[in-house]
This record gives C-alpha cells, sequence and structure tokens, in this order.
C-alpha cells in the first residue's frame, strides 16, 4: 500500500466516524442534513477505496460492495437511533444484510439459520422486551448518548488500526484470491450437508455442549423471570440516576 | 474477486461499531443490541476466514457463535427486565453504585 | 598542716547542711513543719556557718604556704582515657573568709524571716517555700566558692542564679514580681554567655578545668600543647570572665536587673543582693587572679568598669524616692568600687571592701525591710516620714548602717573605702577622682534616705498602724550593727592588718607581685604613703561629713531647696529619674528586636512547616481526586477503558 492509500484510508475512515458521531443522539434536534451528507460520504469514500485497490471486474464484487454498505449503515443507524424499536428494526436490516454476504460466500445454510434465528427469535425477543420495558415519552437515556467522542473515538480507531493491518498483509500477498466460487471441502453436496457432516462427526462436543448451553439458558431465563424483586425506589429514578463521583472536593 | 481482506474489514467495521454503540448508548436494551452487533462482525470473519481456507471449520464456529448469541440474548434480556423491575427505568447510568 | 580528713568533713558538712535543710524544709514544710519550717533552715544553715568558722580559725592556724588544700571528691564526667570532669573542692584563706561571710550573713538573714515572713504572727502564703530557696541559695553560693575548678565554679553560678529567680519572684502572683525575677535570669544569662564563653576558651587552650594547673600555665605563658599562650588570648579570656562579673556584679551595662529584683522581700535583698550573690562576681576575679593580671588591657577595663558603674550608680541614687531602690543602687556603686579596687591591683582591699560592705549593707536591706513592715508594705518615703518616734529601735540601727556606708570615721566603711580611693589614686588620678566624687554622693543620697525617712513630722500612710519590729528581726539586725561598727579595724594598720595579711598567700603570686602601680603592697611599707594615706584618711572623713551635713541642710533644715533645684534642672533631673533611659535602651536594641524574632519564627512553624506538611498530605487527596474519575460505577466506563487499552496494544502492535 502507498503513502496515499495509507491517508486515504484514515480519512475515510474519520468521515466515517464524523458520520456516526452526527448521528448519535446527543438531546438536540438531529442535523438531518449534515447527518445525511455525512453518511453518504462515508460510504461513498468507503466504496471508492475499495476500487482503487481491487480491479472492478466482478459483479461479485459489486453485490458484496452493496451488502456491505447495507450492512454497515444499518448498524450505524442500530446504535444511533434514538429510539430502541427502531434499533431493533435497523437490526433487522443488518441481519438481512450479512446473511446476504454469507451466501455470496456459499455458506447458505449459516445465512438461513442467521435470518431464523436471529431475525425471527432473538430480535422479537427484544421487541417484546422493549415493549414490556418502555417508559413513556422519550426518555433522557434514549435521547442523550454519554460520551459519544470517546465511544466513538476508540471504536473507529479500532476498526481503522484492524483494517490498516489487514490491508499490509494484503499487500505483501498474504491472502490470495480464495476460490472463485467459494469451494468447499464436499461442495458436490452442497453447504448444509457439509455443515451437517462436520458439525456431527467433527464437532460433535460442541454441538452437545451447545445443546446443554441452551438449555441452561432456558432454565436461567424462566428461574429470572419468577424472582420477587421488590421496587427498589430512591427518591425517584431521576434521582436515583445520581452524578457521577466527582463532586467531593479533595480540600 | 472478493479478497479476504473485504470480510475482514467490513467484518472489523460491523464490530467497531457495535463497540462504539455499547460504550455510548444509555439504555440497557441497545447496549445489547450492540452486542449484537459485535457478533455480526465476528461471524462475518469467521466465514471470511472460512472462505479463504476452503474449509468448513469456519462456518462451524459461526454456527456455534449463533447457538452462544442466542443464549445470553435470553439470559441478557431476563437480568434486563429483573433490572427495570427494580428501579422501573433503564437507564445504565442508574446502576453506579460501586462508584469512588 | 591541714588535716586532710577533717577538713574534707568541714568542707561537706558547709555543703551538704544547707542542701539538706533546703529538701527537709521543701518535702518536710508543707505538711510536718509548716510555722515551724524555719527551724530546717537555721538548723541547715547552721551547721555552715560553724563549719565555715571551725574551717578559717584551722585556716589561719596553718603557716602560709600550707593553707591551701585541694579536696578530689569524685570523677564526674568520664573521658576516653581520664576523666574529663573531676569534683574537687579548693580550699584556701579566700575560701575561708566568703564562707564566712556567707554563712555568717545568710544565718543572721534567715532568723530575721522567721519574724519577717510573718504577718500578725501567722506564716504567710509560701513560708515554707521561701525557706526552702533560701536554704538552697546558701548551698549554691557555698558550691561556688568551695569549687576547686571551673566547672564546678559555673554549676554554682548558675545555681545561685536559678535561686535569685526563685526568690526574686516569691510573691510570683505580681505581675512585677514575675517580671524583674524574668530580668534578672535574662540579663544574668546574658552575662553568663560571655562567662560560658570564657570557660571554653580557657579549656581549648588549657586543656583542663582545674584551677592550680590552669593558673600555673597562665603563669608560665604555655598552653597545654607548651606552646606560648598569646596576649590576645589572655585578654580575651579575661574580658569573656568580665562579662560574667558584670551580670552576676551588676556592673554596667548589665546593672539593670538589680534595681527591679527588690521586688522579693527585703531579707532576699539583704542575702542575696547584697551580701553574697552579687559578690559572687568580685570572688571570681579575685580567684582568677593570674589570668586578670596576665593582661593589663583587661586590668584596665575592669578599673574603669568599675569606677564608671560607681559614679552612675550614685548619681541615679540622688534622685530615687524608693528606699529600697536607693539601696539597691548604692550596692551596684559599692560593688563598682570594689571592682575598681581589683583593677587597681588591691584585690585584698576589694576583698576587705566586700566583707564591711557586707554588714551595713545587709544591715541596711534588713532595717528597710523593718520600715516596710511598720508601713504596711510602702516603702517609698514621700509616703511616710519622721519614724524615730514609732520606729526607735530601727531608727538607731539604720543610723548605724547609713554612718558605715557613708564612710563615717572610724567605722567599717569608712577604712575599707579609703584603701580603694587611695589605691586607685596611686593608679590614675581620674579613677581616684571619679572615686572621691562617687564617696560624696553616696554619703549624699544616705542621709538624704535617713532624714526623709526619721526626721521631722510623723507621717504615715493611711490606715497603717506602725509598731516596731519582733524580737528575732532586731537581734538580727542588732549583729549586724556590732559588725557595721568594728569589722572594720580586721583591716587597719593598727591593728597590723589581720585581714590582708591573712589573704596575701592567696595573692601572692598575682595581684601583689603584678602590681605595676605600688612596688610591694602591704602595711609595713611606707615610702611616703604612711603620711600621704593618713591624709587621705583625713579627706575622706571630711568628704563623708561633708555629704551628710549637705543632706542634713537640704532635708531637715531647709526643705524648700530640693524643690527649687529640681525646678531649675527638671531635664537632669528628669534624666536620672529615668536612670539614664537605660532600661528603655534595652527595650529597643535587645528586647524588641527578639520580640520580632519570636514572631517570625512563630509565623515560620505556622505557615512554612505547616504549610509542608500541608503539601504532604494534599499530594494524595489531590492524586485521589483526580483517579476518582475512574471509578465512575459506570459499566460503559470500565469497557470504554478496556477498549482503549485494546487500540493501545493493537497500535503498539502494529507500529513494530
Amino acid at each position: 500500500m502507498t503513502t496515499a492509500s495509507s491517508v486515504l484510508l484514515y480519512a475515510v475512515f474519520a468521515v466515517g466516524g464524523a458520520a456516526v458521531y452526527a448521528m448519535a443522539p446527543k438531546g438536540e434536534a438531529p442535523r438531518r442534513g449534515l447527518t445525511t451528507i455525512l453518511v453518504l460520504a462515508a460510504l461513498g469514500g468507503f466504496i471508492a477505496f475499495l476500487f482503487t485497490q481491487f480491479p472492478v471486474a466482478h459483479a461479485e464484487r459489486v453485490c458484496f460492495a452493496v451488502f456491505a454498505l447495507i450492512a454497515v449503515g444499518s448498524s450505524a443507524r442500530v446504535i444511533t437511533h434514538s429510539k430502541p424499536v427502531y434499533s431493533a428494526i435497523y437490526f433487522v436490516l443488518t441481519v438481512v444484510a450479512v446473511a446476504a454476504m454469507l451466501v455470496l460466500s456459499g455458506a447458505e445454510f449459516l445465512a438461513a439459520a442467521l435470518v431464523i434465528a436471529y431475525a425471527g427469535a432473538i430480535l422479537v425477543t427484544y421487541l417484546f422486551v422493549i415493549m414490556l420495558a418502555q417508559q413513556p415519552g422519550s426518555p433522557v437515556y434514549d435521547r442523550r448518548a454519554r460520551e459519544p467522542l470517546l465511544a466513538i473515538l476508540t471504536g473507529f480507531m479500532l476498526a481503522a488500526l484492524i483494517s490498516h493491518r489487514v490491508m499490509v498483509g494484503e499487500g505483501a500477498g498474504n491472502t490470495a484470491n480464495s476460490g472463485a466460487t467459494g469451494i468447499t471441502a464436499s461442495a458436490s453436496l452442497g453447504n448444509t450437508v457439509g455443515i451437517g457432516a462436520i458439525v456431527m462427526t467433527q464437532y460433535v462436543v460442541a454441538l452437545e455442549i451447545a445443546g446443554l448451553l441452551l438449555l441452561m439458558s432456558m432454565v436461567g431465563a424462566i428461574a429470572l423471570s419468577r424472582k420477587k424483586v421488590e421496587k427498589e425506589y430512591h427518591e425517584s429514578p431521576a434521582a436515583a440516576l445520581g452524578l457521577a463521583g466527582r463532586e467531593a472536593p479533595p480540600f | 474477486m472478493i479478497g479476504l481482506a473485504d470480510y475482514l474489514i467490513v467484518g472489523a467495521i460491523l464490530f467497531a461499531l457495535g463497540v462504539a454503540g455499547f460504550l455510548c448508548r444509555r439504555n440497557l436494551i441497545v447496549i445489547f443490541l450492540s452486542t449484537e452487533v459485535m457478533f455480526q462482525g465476528v461471524i462475518l470473519t469467521a466465514v471470511g476466514f472460512a472462505r479463504f481456507h476452503r474449509h468448513l471449520e469456519g462456518q462451524a464456529f459461526a454456527l456455534f457463535l449463533l447457538v452462544i448469541a442466542a443464549v445470553e440474548a435470553g439470559l441478557a434480556l431476563g437480568l434486563v427486565m429483573l433490572l427495570y423491575r427494580r428501579r422501573r427505568t433503564l437507564d445504565a447510568e442508574a446502576w453506579s453504585v460501586m462508584r469512588g | 598542716m591541714l588535716d586532710f580528713e577533717s577538713t574534707r568533713g568541714l568542707a561537706l558538712a558547709v555543703v551538704f547542711g544547707p542542701l539538706l535543710g533546703a529538701i527537709a524544709a521543701g518535702v518536710l514544710g508543707p505538711r510536718v513543719l509548716r510555722a515551724g519550717t524555719h527551724f530546717a533552715a537555721i538548723l541547715g544553715v547552721g551547721v555552715a556557718f560553724a563549719a565555715s568558722v571551725i574551717l578559717l580559725l584551722r585556716l589561719q592556724g596553718a603557716s602560709a604556704d600550707q593553707s591551701s588544700i585541694v579536696i578530689p571528691l569524685f570523677d564526674w564526667i568520664a573521658g576516653a582515657r581520664e576523666p574529663l570532669v573531676r569534683a574537687a573542692l579548693l580550699i584556701d584563706r579566700l575560701t575561708g573568709v566568703m564562707l564566712v561571710t556567707v554563712t555568717g550573713i545568710s544565718l543572721l538573714v534567715v532568723i530575721y524571716s522567721r519574724d519577717y515572713m510573718r504577718d500578725h504572727g501567722h506564716a504567710v502564703r509560701g513560708y515554707e517555700r521561701f525557706f526552702a530557696f533560701l536554704a538552697l541559695f546558701v548551698f549554691s553560693m557555698c558550691m561556688l566558692v568551695l569549687g576547686g575548678n571551673f566547672v564546678l565554679l559555673y554549676l554554682g553560678w548558675e545555681a545561685v542564679g536559678l535561686c535569685s529567680y526563685l526568690l526574686i519572684g516569691f510573691y510570683y502572683e505580681k505581675p512585677s514580681a514575675a517580671a524583674a525575677a524574668n530580668k534578672a535570669f535574662i540579663v544574668n544569662r546574658i552575662g553568663d554567655f560571655g562567662f560560658g564563653l570564657g570557660l571554653l576558651l580557657i579549656y581549648l587552650t588549657f586543656g583542663t578545668w582545674e584551677y592550680g594547673p590552669v593558673f600555673e600555665m597562665v603563669q608560665r605563658g604555655v598552653t597545654a600543647t607548651g606552646a606560648a599562650v598569646g596576649q590576645g588570648t589572655l585578654t580575651a579570656i579575661a574580658l569573656l570572665l568580665l562579662c560574667g562579673a558584670c551580670g552576676k556584679s551588676a556592673q554596667f551595662p548589665l546593672h539593670v536587673w538589680l534595681p527591679d529584683a527588690m521586688e522579693g522581700p527585703s531579707p532576699v535583698s539583704a542575702l542575696i543582693h547584697a551580701a553574697t550573690m552579687v559578690t559572687a562576681g568580685i570572688y571570681m576575679i579575685a580567684r582568677c587572679g593570674a589570668i586578670f593580671t596576665s593582661s593589663a588591657t583587661a586590668m584596665s577595663i575592669v578599673a574603669g568598669i568599675g569606677a564608671f558603674t560607681a559614679l552612675m550608680a550614685a548619681t541615679i541614687a540622688i534622685v530615687q524616692t524608693d528606699v529600697k531602690r536607693i539601696l539597691a543602687y548604692s550596692t551596684i556603686s559599692q560593688l563598682g568600687y570594689m571592682v575598681l579596687g581589683i583593677g587597681v591591683f588591691a584585690a585584698d582591699s576589694a576583698l576587705f571592701h566586700l566583707f564591711t560592705h557586707a554588714f551595713f549593707k545587709a544591715l541596711l536591706f534588713l532595717a528597710a525591710g523593718s520600715v516596710m513592715h511598720a508601713m504596711g508594705g510602702v516603702i517609698d518615703f514621700r509616703n511616710f516620714g519622721g519614724l524615730k518616734k514609732v520606729l526607735p529601735w530601727t531608727f538607731s540601727l539604720f543610723l548605724v548602717g547609713s554612718l558605715a556606708l557613708a564612710g563615717f570615721p572610724l567605722l567599717s566603711g569608712f577604712f575599707s573605702k579609703d584603701e580603694i580611693i587611695h589605691h586607685a589614686l596611686q593608679a590614675n588620678k581620674l579613677l581616684g577622682g571619679m572615686a572621691i566624687v562617687t564617696a560624696a554622693l553616696t554619703a549624699f543620697y544616705t542621709f538624704r534616705m535617713f532624714f526623709r525617712t526619721f526626721s521631722g513630722p510623723l507621717r504615715t500612710p493611711p490606715g497603717v498602724h506602725a509598731h516596731e519590729s519582733g524580737g528575732w528581726m532586731i537581734f538580727s539586725m542588732a549583729v549586724l550593727a556590732l559588725g557595721a561598727l568594728f569589722a572594720g579595724y580586721a583591716g587597719t594598720h593598727i591593728t597590723g592588718q589581720p585581714f590582708h595579711k591573712s589573704l596575701e598567700p592567696v595573692f601572692a603570686s598575682t595581684f601583689l607581685t603584678a602590681n605595676p602601680f605600688h612596688a610591694s603592697h602591704g602595711a609595713a611599707t611606707a615610702h611616703g604613703g604612711f603620711l600621704g594615706e593618713y591624709g587621705l584618711m583625713i579627706l575622706s572623713g571630711a568628704i563623708a561629713l561633708l555629704g551628710i551635713l549637705a543632706a542634713y541642710v537640704l532635708y531637715v533644715q531647709q526643705p524648700w531647696i530640693p524643690g527649687l533645684i529640681r525646678a531649675t534642672f527638671t531635664k537632669t533631673y528628669e534624666f536620672l529619674w529615668r536612670k539614664y533611659e537605660l532600661d528603655e535602651a534595652y527595650d529597643v536594641v535587645v528586647v524588641t528586636p527578639l520580640r520580632g524574632l519570636g514572631r517570625f519564627f512563630v509565623g515560620w512553624d505556622d505557615y512554612f512547616i505547616d504549610g509542608l506538611i500541608w503539601i504532604v498530605t494534599v499530594v494524595p487527596r489531590a492524586a485521589a481526586f483526580g483517579l476518582r474519575a475512574f471509578q465512575s460505577g459506570f459499566l460503559q466506563s470500565y469497557a470504554l477503558t478496556m477498549v482503549a487499552g485494546l487500540v493501545i496494544i493493537v497500535l503498539l502492535a502494529a507500529w513494530n
């Protein structure tokens, strides 16, 4: 990778961070225009970057890029939307996009499992809980993010670093273009059979343990939900929030 | 062609977004939702490696990840319900008793 | 031949008698003896007096070169190979004379105090304390005199200073008394500082504390290592020792404590500030004669200070109105005489004057105490007069003392003072002139005091019923009066000057031989001075009578004259009344800067030291305040820290 490309990579990530920051609920009126521009700029910049690095030839790549964009964009909305229901819905979109990318990699079974388990079960559970634990109106903890700058800075530094390392490794030729069509060990039988075979033979212990875990989770959830919890009010929920522990003076 | 780097980078971005969301949202449920986003990133990475190395171990790993995610979601939401019942609020900052 | 065992026994009796008396008075007094505590003191001091007299007789009986003996007691401070300081007593003729004077006057004062410290027959508050301190003082003074080396001298020196402080501040609830006690101790301390430096210089130069070796080395002119000792060193030692003498014997400029010390009871003034403690300085210079006579500069300074102090104190005394204060200035003046005597190499004359002065000054103080007792505590003669009728005994005894002090012919003071004037004239005409003027003033102010107190119409302070003193007081004063009348004959030419002869062995090698003004000193030599001495005697007698006559005219016959003089010379009068404003000068030069220094250090302690401690405490608290931000209690803060750490690790890994 050339220096200019590295700089472009970091710049794209910076814009992406700014976009997410602009999207984060800060308790004031969201600046929709700025937010939209930043998001589009980030996504577009990323696609442009990718195209500078890799030759544009295959539809596969374009599809992958589109689905990647959808995934990234919707997960950005997951974490920045001020209403939790919307976050959950956007998450469904993320899951669908990821499932699409999995299909592109030849992991159809996993894609289907993802959609069924995540979007079908987990997200529905989340939505139920959101509905059960909802506060009227828009409570303050949904409207304001907690120190968004630091959080986003950290996250994006992480992402940029990992990506940089990956790209450096890429330049050294570590990751050659792998199989054109996602060839697996037993391509002739299809992905599902392949996974079934491998799970049932090589990783059967892990499978059993996974089942056990699921059982434990079920028991635990039932036990938790039956627990009698008395209300612990302080003065009021707002007062129970308190301040950060910085108010005691040292002198 | 889609290279390994693409999977890894997108996975990294999803993971990073999940981390950022975990760190900056105050709603307990959204915090757990962010962990689910992190899971997505990891699944993508695992599958990318599976494709690169031309085997199915990565996909099996991703399958087990799915199981873990489901388990975690169930228990986490149960705990969130308990916490909500105690303080009648979903604010993560309500639980700062161990402050110095 | 002095017997070692018995001499040691006598010396120890002199030392321990008063000490045991003090302990008995202090321990048994408050509970057991109470109003009989004076017996413990009388017994203790009496034992010391008896032992001193026997000691003196033995010393006189021994031949001249056998009359000095050193009695080692024990090793006090151990050194590496040999002891650094030994406790030893030196007994010679000088010691004998001093001991008899001290213990004799002390015994009479203790007897007097039995009546004085009573209010209508009941013992005053602190009766036991008084006798305990008095006996303790006698012990300290005897230690000073008996000490055989410089360390014991310093021990006794400080101890008498302490007892003086305790006794001046006897009426400690009176602020002026407490302040006077402080002043005495602190001014003494200033002198003692120089004294201590002198002692250290002696040790550094000569390597030993014992009198004998040090004086022998001084006279040979060598130091401990055998090298020649510098003249500057000897002069420095002498001047530093003189500092101590000025402090203890109230010479200029350290005389300011003595007038204020009159806040103590009259017996204390009589004993300590007339006869014994203030003479410690004279004794010390006489004892260290070898050191002083080796430096002509030092001797000149000694003589100058003595003469100046004598004249200055006399001029202050002529305007004072408090009887005890007049007597205090008179003491300073007479001590100046003694110092002058030593300064002109007439040490035996100085000690003779010390001897006679002890009698008549103690008598005068006790008589003043008697007046004070009768006048209900008032002693300023502006408030009373004409007491001759109501206090006949006191009148006669006071008269005897006054005549002796004024130098009336044929009384003790006449002989001793005359000798000093004679030697002063021989040495230096200016000093002699100052001595003569002082003698005139002495006679004048003494009888001014006497006539104002006892002559004229009877006046008493309102509400006071004047009565004569009790038997014990009269007895003591009578004995002292006998001494004032006849003690002078111990030193006259007619009787062969036994006093001076007995001290010859002590001063043989020092004052007598080093005297530059007189080839040989002694009663027998005449060389034209004999007739001159008689002429001087007549002159002194005439001066005394003139002074008495002037006082009589001014204060009995024509009492309007002093008022006229005062109106004419108002400025001078005021200046003398305020004692040449020396106390104010001290205040500005010494006291105020020291107070300021004290305040500075208080501030230093409060702000700087406490500030340092504050800094030590503040650092952890500030650190805690800063670090507390990390312990917010929010899960997400901790998660943030974790992720930040992860980012840093990846960063470090990526860049290596």
